[in-house]
């Protein structure tokens, strides 16, 4: 049976629908767990209970409820909108979400797809959201939602920047763009890179939060101001993208942190043959951690305000990260 | 930053009903806004974030409370009274009958001031603590919201088990306040007082209280966010608040030591030991931190009053029906929101001949045009938040 | 200043000094009623009187501005027991930031044309009182830069607080009289609530 499995998946094709088959489960999945996991934190951080008659006492076929509940609503596009725009928008977004995660290594020989330049494909695939939410501000033919969309392109673009500079200091460490590569390399190593570059790893998740326009960052939201932003005039399913989207791609946001900085699918002391199938596990519990620490920032700061925002990316977070390259450059060539 | 000229008359063509500049945005914020305490409407003309120009349009919500009282008895607008500002319901129903009683030259009985006093400080005290809850959440903040209206919900209760009703209580009567149980065919003839334990069921929560808004305190107040936010926003200089008529908490953050509890008699808050908090700035951060101090001050009068309260009648002698006899006065009184004030014309009748009801948040939030020049639209939002009106008292 | 002429009939106010300084520097006449100083002055010195009293008097904090119609005859409610002067008495009120002492001024405006001018310029608050005061009584204010509608939609006709103008819901349904309780259904009238001797505002 097992011999008869590896020929079949030996086949490129089978592979490939193999794989896309599971990216294209894993969206919905995470982005079902890490929003129930958001409400039932929620809930606790605000002396609720969060979640609790759907699937039981613990509430958890919530969002599945939800999401049910998302397909079946009407398809409102308001009549001004610019049609083919307004609903190419969320897709754009939650394609840029799917398509991180092939460059993400689950495990020592578990990658999707492993690209040489992985980093630099992670970071420019993930940008691709940006033009997104702009055209969902812009096509919604409201003036709320232009005004969030306009907001949003000014934070994500300011926010690019430091996000970019933050990994530079963990591939000169690794010496490869590979994201499998730079595993390999903290595993040689023997410690993750966070113990050197914990700038670049703070300014990295800054500018992550600041990507996923997340409280503190979410100004293009900003729901007691602009309603809901760009994303006012999106309703039922279309809307359900832009909200799996937001969570999906905490979720990968997090595992390109863990995999660049934290060590990725590895831990010190286990040895090899368990980390095959270990590897995902502790890749998505190290995931998890980072996520815990996204949704308890949402639920405990207020919002920046759009001036205080570029002023923190531009005028401290790009000096830092540009300091950190520099001195993890010097520190590379004197050390060796 | 300039909107080009297609695109401008694309959306003036797609919005509904504001004229658009050429050169800047009409941006409608409200009447439905999640962030305007009610039905208020704020057309203002940006220039990309930066608003100018922004004029408030009010009387969704007018009900035409004066007109109103011209035909009703004085039990009867007790109950219309209160609806104004009907996040401190008991608050807004004292001064009215202290102008009656004014009017008749009837003395209340020690009892019912103190009884007064203490429900107008916990409906400050609710007042204050709504306040909590929704600004920060207007500023992005959603946790203090469900801290500050859990400890609401232990002073609505007692207001609830004193009075018969969380935010209109309908309390007062004139000559003193309600016998609390009222009178049903088997009581009749017994007046009852308050309900038993509540003296100590307040002085509880009064401590729970307290705790409460220290916790509130250090969620929001070390929090360098809400500062970047608040601080230097909406800068209220006092001479110009004095002009406008701003009154309350906003006046003392702008630094004016005036609080009408000192001056004006209507309850006897001169038995009592109290400060007034004041602020420095008038920015924002001073608006939320001299009504977080205010919360604190009023749990002090409420643990004096409690301790000090007499016995006695809980209401004067007065005839069965009521005719004020002729006279005007003007009574006006600390609420929550500010100043508020009866103008009362008695012409001898059942029902004033006039009462014109002076509403804080009329005047404080006359003040818009004049602050909101200039400013960034997240702080529109923080500068209206900031000065704490509800509808009810601005529309009457 | 003044001592009473005999201490069993009449007892100096304790606002009487202050009232007399303020008739005095406006020129107008005092009355104290009910702990409340109300100033009259003609309306020719409205403005002048309003300035006077924000810089010298102190007296920069403004309370309101607002009317009473006066009239004989009334459409709702009870109309004026004894004889009055039909006019519109338009009242401000101001006071100090120290003590809260308080004072309202008033003058008289005539039935038909009430005119007066814009005070605005002294106290800027002014603005959205003397607009309510224009709808709703119809009173002009010469020189407000908006006499639009504040509360009312702009196409309002007419002026709801004059006392002649009727209220919708008593021409619809007529006044019930005083009645603060109705009969619970199927009791007996016994268990009504009704004012009982020690019980009179029941």
């Amino acid at each position: 049976m097992t011999s008869f499995l590896t020929d079949l998946f030996s086949n490129f094709w089978v592979s490939l629908a193999g794989k896309l088959l599971i990216v294209a489960l894993m969206i919905p999945l995470v982005g079902m767990v890490i929003g129930f996991a958001e409400m039932k934190l929620s809930a606790k951080m605000q002396a609720r209970v969060g979640p609790y008659f759907a699937g039981g006492r613990w509430g958890w076929a919530q969002l599945i409820a939800d999401g049910v509940k998302f397909f079946q609503k009407e398809d409102l596009i308001p009549a001004e909108a610019d049609r083919p725009v307004f609903k190419l928008a969320p897709v754009l977004v939650l394609v840029s979400t799917v398509a991180l995660l092939v460059v993400i290594p689950f495990g020592p020989d578990l990658i999707f797809r492993d690209l040489s330049v992985g980093v630099f494909f992670a970071l420019a695939i993930s940008s691709l959201s940006t033009i997104g939410i702009l055209m969902a501000g812009w096509s919604s033919a409201n003036k709320y939602s232009l005004m969030g969309g306009l907001r949003a392109a000014g934070q994500l673009i300011a926010y690019e920047l430091p996000l970019v500079l933050a990994v530079v200091g963990a591939v000169i460490l690794a010496e490869t763009m590979s994201m499998a590569g730079i595993v390999e390399a903290q595993v040689s190593a023997g410690y993750p890179f966070v113990i050197f570059q914990f700038v670049g790893f703070a300014v990295f998740m800054i500018a992550a939060l600041a990507e996923l326009t997340r409280i503190p960052f979410d100004m293009p939201i900003a729901e007691s101001e602009l309603v809901m932003g760009y994303l006012t005039e999106y309703s039922g399913f279309r809307f359900l993208f832009f909200f799996l989207a937001e969570f999906a791609n905490m979720f990968t946001l997090s595992a390109i942190a863990v995999t660049l900085f934290l060590g990725g699918w590895w831990l010190p002391g286990i040895p090899d043959d368990v980390l095959a199938y270990a590897g995902p596990l502790i890749l998505v519990a190290k995931t998890f951690l980072l996520v815990f620490i996204m949704i308890w920032f949402r639920w405990t700061f207020p919002r920046f305000r759009e001036d205080q925002l570029q002023s923190l990316a531009w005028k401290v977070l790009v000096p830092l990260a540009l300091a950190n390259i520099a001195i993890t450059a010097v520190f590379k060539v004197v050390l060796g | 930053m300039v909107l080009d000229q297609d695109l401008v008359r694309h959306l003036s063509e797609s919005s509904v009903s504001v004229e658009l500049e050429t050169e800047d945005m009409t941006l409608n914020i409200g009447p439905q806004h999640p962030s305007t305490h009610g039905v208020l409407r704020l057309v203002a003309r940006v220039d990309g974030e930066r608003a100018f120009d922004v004029q408030p349009v009010i009387g969704y919500m007018h009900r035409g409370y004066e007109k109103l009282a011209e035909v009703r008895s004085y039990p009867q607008i007790t109950t219309l009274v209160n609806r104004i500002d009907w996040v401190s319901g008991y608050a807004n129903e004292v001064p009215f009958i202290v102008a009656a009683e004014k009017l008749l030259e009837i003395e209340v009985p020690e009892r019912a001031q103190y009884i007064r006093l203490i429900l107008t400080e916990m409906a400050r005290i609710s007042s204050h603590l709504v306040f909590m809850a929704s600004y920060p959440l207007e500023l992005g903040a959603p946790t203090p919201l469900f801290f500050a209206l859990r400890e609401r919900e232990r002073v609505l209760d007692l207001l609830e088990g004193v009075t018969g009703g969380r935010f209109h209580p309908n309390f007062n009567r004139i000559g003193g306040v309600k016998p609390a149980y009222g009178s049903g065919s088997s009581t009749r003839k017994v007046i009852q007082d308050l309900p038993a334990g509540f003296l100590a069921e307040t002085r509880d929560a009064m401590d729970k209280v307290t705790v409460a808004v220290d916790e509130i305190n250090s969620l929001v107040a070390g929090n360098e966010i809400i500062l970047a936010r608040t601080k230097g926003v909406g800068v209220l200089p006092p001479e110009v608040a004095a002009s406008y008529g701003v009154s309350g908490p906003n006046l003392r953050a702008s630094g004016v030591g005036f609080d009408l509890r000192k001056v004006e008699d209507y309850l006897p808050y001169h038995l009592f030991d109290f400060e007034v908090p004041v602020g420095e700035n008038g920015d924002c951060w001073d608006r939320w931190h001299v009504r977080l101090l205010e919360i604190r001050q009023s749990v002090r009068i409420i643990q004096q009053a409690i301790d000090g309260i007499p016995s006695g009648p809980l209401q004067a002698k007065v005839p069965k029906v009521i005719k004020v006899p002729k006279g005007e006065t003007y009574v006006r009184a600390e609420n929550p929101k500010g100043e508020m004030g009866y103008y009362l014309v008695s012409n001898g009748a059942q029902g004033p001949y006039r009462l014109k009801i002076r509403s804080a948040s009329f005047s404080n939030i006359s003040i818009l045009p004049w602050i909101l020049e200039g400013v960034l639209i997240p702080d529109i939002i923080a500068i209206m938040g900031s000065l704490d009106f509800v509808l009810g008292d601005v529309d009457r | 200043m003044t001592s009473s002429p005999s201490e069993t009939e009449t007892t100096v106010h304790p606002l009487q000094e202050f009232a007399d300084a303020v008739a005095g520097a406006v020129g107008g006449e005092a009355k104290i009623a009910f702990d409340t100083v109300k100033v009259r002055v003609a309306p020719e010195q409205w403005v002048s009187t309003l300035t006077t009293a924000r810089d010298e008097l102190g007296l920069v904090f403004f309370s309101f501005l607002s009317a009473v119609d006066w009239s004989a005859e009334v459409e709702v409610g009870d109309p004026p027991g004894d004889e009055v002067e039909e006019r519109f008495e338009l009242l401000a009120a101001v006071g100090d930031l120290g003590a809260g002492r308080r004072v309202i001024f008033t003058t008289d405006l005539a039935k038909d044309s009430p005119v007066i001018p814009s005070v605005v310029d002294v106290f800027p608050g002014a603005n959205w009182h003397e607009r309510e005061a224009h709808e709703m009584f119809g009173i002009e204010f010469v020189g407000h830069p908006n006499l639009a509608n504040l509360y009312l939609p702009d196409s309002f006709m007419g002026n709801p607080l004059r006392k002649s103008y009727p209220l919708l819901s008593r021409e619809v349904k007529p006044w019930p009289g005083n009645v603060d309780v109705e009969p619970m259904p199927g009791g007996d009238e016994e268990t009504t609530e009704g004012p009982s001797e020690e019980n009179p505002e029941a």
